[in-house]
C-alpha cells in the first residue's frame, strides 16, 4: 500500500501543502464582479481559482411557447454550459450528458430560494457559461447564478452559496480544484442557503467513510458560508458602492 | 416624524425581530422578518417593508404605463409594456362599443411601433393585462424623446408629490411623461432643454438610493435650492398623469398594510 | 430552408424618427458620425488554459473567443495543410431574444463570414502545421462565445479570432514512434496576413459603419467587407433584405479598407504591448 502512495503523486504533503500551496482548509481566490452582461435583468462574472464563469438572469419574462407556462408559479429555466476553449482538451459545443445534468442539480440548486408563486405564468432564465474551468466549475456557476438573481431582483427567500469538499490521499479537504478532482478520492460539491441552514445540493463522486462524510460535510458548509460573504459584499459593493451606512435624506 | 429604521439589504438579510407587520418584498421565518430583495429595508410602526433598488415591471391594475404597439388581432393590439406580460388593448376601447373589424381599420388609428400612454385596468395571476387609452392625457405619443429606467426608480424620479420631475420640467421646459413601467418620454421645446432633462433624468436612475439627491440634482439644473418644493405654481391638470402614478403606488401600500400581504 | 420573419426587435416609430433626423443631420442617436466607428477593446490571453484567446469589446457586443490546437486528420483533398475549424455561438445571455439550441441561419451564417475571411486571406500558412503528410496535421479549432450583443456581430467576432489567433502559442508535436507526442514547446503561429472586417448598413440613403443593435434593427441591408494587410478584399457579404445602390457598395469597399487599416494597427498595437 505504501509503495503505490509513493507512486502516485502526492496530492497533499507532510507540511499540509497541496499542488497549489494551500493548506487542507484553505479556499482558492474568489472574486466577484455583479451586472457585466448588459441586456441581461441580472448578471454576474465570477473567478473562483482559475475558474472563469459567467451567469445571466432573465426574468421573470414570457414563456415561450405558451403551453408551458404554469398556472400558479414561475417556470425556472438553467443552462450550464462549458464553452468549447473551456477545457484541457477542447469540448464540442453541443451540450453532453454531464451538461445535461448539471443543468439539472443546478435548477434544483436554485429553486428552493426562489419564491416562484409571486411570477405565475412567467419564466425566469437562469444561463451558466463556462468560460474555463478548473474544478468546482458547478458550484462556482450555482453562486453566480444566485447572485444574478438577486440582481435581477427576483424575489428569494436565501441566498445560495455552494463549495465542494472532497478526499485527497487520506485528508478531507475544503474546495477541490481540477488536478485534485482528477487525482484524489472523493469530490462532494454542496449548495447552501446560508441564512435558512438548508443543503439544495448534494452529490457525491468517490468513496468515503461515514465519520469522512460527516467531516466533508461540515467543512463543504463552512466553505458555503465564506464564499456567502464575498456574494454579499459583491453585491454590496455594486449597488451601494462605499456605503454601507445609510443617510438620510433631507 | 414617526419612527422608520432604515437600512441596506440583500435577500436573506434579517431585517427585525418581534411581532412586526410584513409589508412588501419581505417574509416571515420564524420569529424574524427577511429582506426578499436588494433594496432599502424600512421598519416603521405600519410594518417592514424593503424598497427594490432592481427588477423587472410586474404590472399593477391602475398603473399608468407607456407601452409600444407590437400587433394586432381582429379584436385588440398588443401592446408591450416592458414586463414579462404582453397587455392588450381591446378595440372596443378606441372604437367604442359598435366596433367591427370588417368596417373600422385598426391599422389606422394605431399602428405597430406606434407609443401609448394607457392604464391598466385589469390583471390577476390568470390573465395578461388590459389597457385602456380613455381617460385624459393618455393616448397614442406623437413626439418627444424615449428612454428607459429601472422601473425601481420611478417613484424616486416622480418625487413626493411629483416634486421632483416638475424641478426638472420646469427648469428644462420640458414636459415628462412616466409610466410606472419605467419607459419615460421627454418632451421638450429645445434640444439643450430636453438633453439637461435626459441628464437629470440619469441621474436620480443612478442615485435614487443615495441621500441628498434632490440638491445634486438642483445644481446639475442650475436651479436655486429652496428648501420646501410643495409651492408649486404649476397646473393640477398638467400633473394629473403623475398625481395619478403617485396615487396608485400610495394606494398599493395602504391596501398592503390593511391585508399584512407581501407583494 | 430560410423564411422571411417578423422582426424580432420592434422598434418605437419615435425613436425611428428620432435616428432619421438625426442621421439626416449627420450624427447617430448615440453622437457618432455616420463612418464613426465604437472604440475596439481587446484583452489577449484571457483564457489560460487555452493556446490562445482575446475578449473583444465593441460597445456592449462583448465577444470571447479561444484557440484549441490538436492533431488529427487533414481535410479531404487538403491533405498537405493542416486544418481550421472555426465555430460560434450566440449564447442565450446575448439577448432577451437568443434562445439556447442549436446554432440558427443567423449563427451559421456569422461563423461562416468571418471564418471566410481568415480563410480566403490565409492568415494561417497552413503548409506549415502538416506532421505526416495525408494522415496526421495539426488542427486548430477557434471557437467564438458571445456573452452580449449589441450589434456588428460580424466585426466583433472576426476580431475576437484574429486577435485570438494572433496572440497563440501553439504546442509544437513531434511524432515518435508512431504516436504524436507534445514536446512541450511552444512556437507562434505561422501568420502571414491580418485580416480585418469592416461592417455598415444602410438606412434609408444612408450608409453608416459599425451599427449598434437598435441601429440594425431598422436597416435596410448590411454588408461585411474583409480586407488583408495589402488592402486586397478577401471576403464580403450583404445581408438583410433590402439593397444597395452600385455607388454606396464601392465606397463601402473603399471606408473598408481605410478603416480597416485603422483597426489593424490598433490590434498589432494592443498584441505588442500585452505580450
Amino acid at each position: 500500500m505504501n509503495q503505490a502512495q509513493n507512486q502516485i503523486k502526492k496530492l497533499i504533503d507532510e507540511n499540509g501543502k497541496r499542488n497549489d500551496g494551500r493548506t487542507a482548509d484553505e479556499l482558492r481566490e474568489v472574486k466577484i464582479t455583479v451586472g457585466v452582461v448588459k441586456n441581461a435583468d441580472g448578471s454576474a462574472f465570477i473567478e473562483f481559482g482559475k475558474n472563469k464563469i459567467v451567469a445571466a438572469v432573465y426574468g421573470p419574462r414570457e414563456v415561450h411557447p405558451k403551453h408551458m407556462a404554469l398556472p400558479d408559479r414561475c417556470v425556472l429555466r438553467c443552462r450550464y454550459h462549458m464553452s468549447p476553449f473551456s477545457t484541457d482538451t477542447r469540448k464540442n459545443p453541443a451540450p453532453s450528458r454531464r451538461e445535461v445534468e448539471i443543468s439539472k442539480v443546478m435548477r434544483e440548486s436554485l429553486e428552493p430560494a426562489l419564491i416562484l408563486e409571486d411570477y405565475p405564468r412567467a419564466a425566469i432564465d437562469v444561463f451558466v457559461e463556462i468560460l474555463q474551468a478548473d474544478g468546482g466549475s458547478r458550484c462556482a456557476g450555482i453562486t453566480a447564478a444566485s447572485i444574478a438573481l438577486a440582481d435581477a431582483g427576483i424575489n428569494m427567500r436565501d441566498v445560495v452559496s455552494a463549495c465542494a469538499a472532497g478526499k485527497i490521499d487520506n485528508t478531507i479537504v475544503l474546495d477541490i480544484d481540477d488536478t485534485e478532482d482528477k487525482e484524489g478520492v472523493a469530490d462532494m460539491p454542496v449548495a447552501y442557503m446560508p441564512h435558512l441552514e438548508q443543503v439544495t445540493l448534494l452529490q457525491l463522486d468517490g468513496i468515503l467513510t461515514p465519520e469522512q462524510f460527516n467531516e466533508c460535510l461540515d467543512k463543504a458548509i463552512v466553505g458555503c458560508n465564506i464564499v456567502y460573504e464575498i456574494q454579499r459584499q459583491a453585491l454590496m459593493q455594486k449597488y451601494f458602492g462605499n456605503e454601507t451606512e445609510l443617510r438620510e435624506e433631507q | 416624524m414617526q419612527e422608520v429604521k432604515r437600512r441596506y439589504v440583500v435577500p436573506g438579510d434579517k431585517i427585525v425581530e418581534g411581532n412586526f407587520r410584513p409589508l412588501m418584498n419581505v417574509i416571515k421565518v420564524g420569529n424574524s422578518i427577511i429582506a426578499t430583495r436588494i433594496g432599502i429595508a424600512e421598519s416603521g410602526r405600519e410594518g417592514v417593508k424593503v424598497i427594490p433598488l432592481s427588477g423587472v415591471y410586474i404590472p399593477r391594475v391602475n398603473d399608468i404605463v407607456i407601452g409600444k404597439i407590437t400587433d394586432h388581432s381582429s379584436l385588440s393590439w398588443e401592446v408591450d409594456v416592458n414586463s414579462c406580460f404582453s397587455a392588450h388593448l381591446p378595440a372596443q376601447d378606441v372604437f367604442g362599443r359598435d366596433f367591427s373589424p370588417a368596417r373600422d381599420d385598426m391599422g389606422r388609428q394605431l399602428a405597430t411601433g406606434d407609443l401609448i400612454a394607457a392604464r391598466i385596468i385589469a390583471f390577476d395571476r390568470t390573465r395578461d393585462p388590459m389597457l385602456t387609452i380613455q381617460d385624459k392625457d393618455l393616448g397614442k405619443i406623437p413626439r418627444g424623446e424615449l428612454l428607459k429606467i429601472s422601473p425601481t426608480r420611478v417613484p424616486r424620479l416622480i418625487g413626493k408629490r411629483g416634486s421632483m420631475i416638475q424641478t426638472i420640467e420646469q427648469a428644462t421646459q420640458t414636459r415628462i411623461l412616466i409610466g410606472q413601467n419605467g419607459i419615460v418620454v421627454v418632451m421638450g421645446r429645445n434640444l439643450d432643454g430636453t438633453k439637461l432633462a435626459i441628464r437629470a433624468i440619469r441621474m436620480v436612475e443612478e442615485e435614487a438610493h443615495t441621500a441628498n439627491l434632490t440638491q445634486r440634482v438642483k445644481v446639475l439644473l442650475n436651479v436655486p435650492d429652496t428648501s420646501q418644493i410643495e409651492n408649486t405654481s404649476v397646473a393640477q391638470t398638467q400633473n394629473s398623469q403623475k398625481g395619478e402614478d403617485i396615487h396608485s403606488t400610495i394606494e398599493e401600500v395602504e391596501e398592503e398594510i390593511e391585508e399584512g400581504e407581501r407583494t | 430552408m430560410s423564411s422571411s420573419k417578423r422582426s424580432t426587435i420592434i422598434v418605437e416609430h419615435l425613436r425611428k424618427q428620432q435616428m432619421w433626423d438625426s442621421i439626416s443631420k449627420g450624427k447617430r442617436l448615440d453622437g457618432r458620425d455616420l463612418d464613426e466607428r465604437r472604440p475596439v477593446e481587446i484583452e489577449f490571453d484571457i483564457i489560460k488554459k487555452a493556446n490562445g484567446s482575446a475578449k473583444v469589446k465593441l460597445g456592449n457586443t462583448e465577444v470571447v473567443a479561444g484557440v484549441k490546437v490538436e492533431t488529427g486528420e487533414p481535410f479531404e483533398g487538403l491533405e498537405n495543410k493542416g486544418a481550421l475549424i472555426l465555430s460560434a455561438e450566440v449564447l442565450p445571455t446575448a439577448s432577451p431574444y437568443s434562445e439556447p439550441g442549436p446554432p440558427d441561419e443567423e449563427t451559421v451564417e456569422l461563423a461562416r463570414v468571418v471564418d471566410r475571411g481568415v480563410r480566403e486571406s490565409q492568415m494561417i500558412d497552413l503548409d506549415k502545421l502538416v506532421l505526416i503528410p495525408g494522415k496526421t496535421v495539426y488542427t486548430i479549432f477557434v471557437d467564438c462565445s458571445i456573452i452580449n450583443t449589441d450589434g456588428n456581430l460580424f466585426d466583433a467576432t472576426s476580431y475576437a479570432v484574429v486577435s485570438a489567433l494572433i496572440s497563440s502559442k501553439l504546442p509544437i508535436f513531434e511524432i515518435q514512434d508512431g504516436k504524436v507526442v507534445d514536446t512541450g514547446n511552444r512556437r507562434d503561429p505561422p501568420i502571414t496576413t491580418i485580416p480585418i472586417s469592416i461592417t455598415a448598413v444602410r438606412i434609408g440613403d444612408a450608409v453608416i459603419l459599425d451599427p449598434t443593435s437598435e441601429e440594425e434593427a431598422c436597416m435596410d441591408a448590411r454588408i461585411t467587407i474583409t480586407t488583408n494587410s495589402d488592402g486586397h478584399f478577401t471576403a464580403m457579404q450583404k445581408g438583410s433584405t433590402g439593397a444597395f445602390t452600385i455607388e454606396q457598395l464601392k465606397k463601402a469597399a473603399e471606408t473598408a479598407r481605410i478603416k480597416g487599416e485603422e483597426v489593424r494597427t490598433k490590434l498589432k498595437e494592443l498584441s505588442n504591448s500585452g505580450q
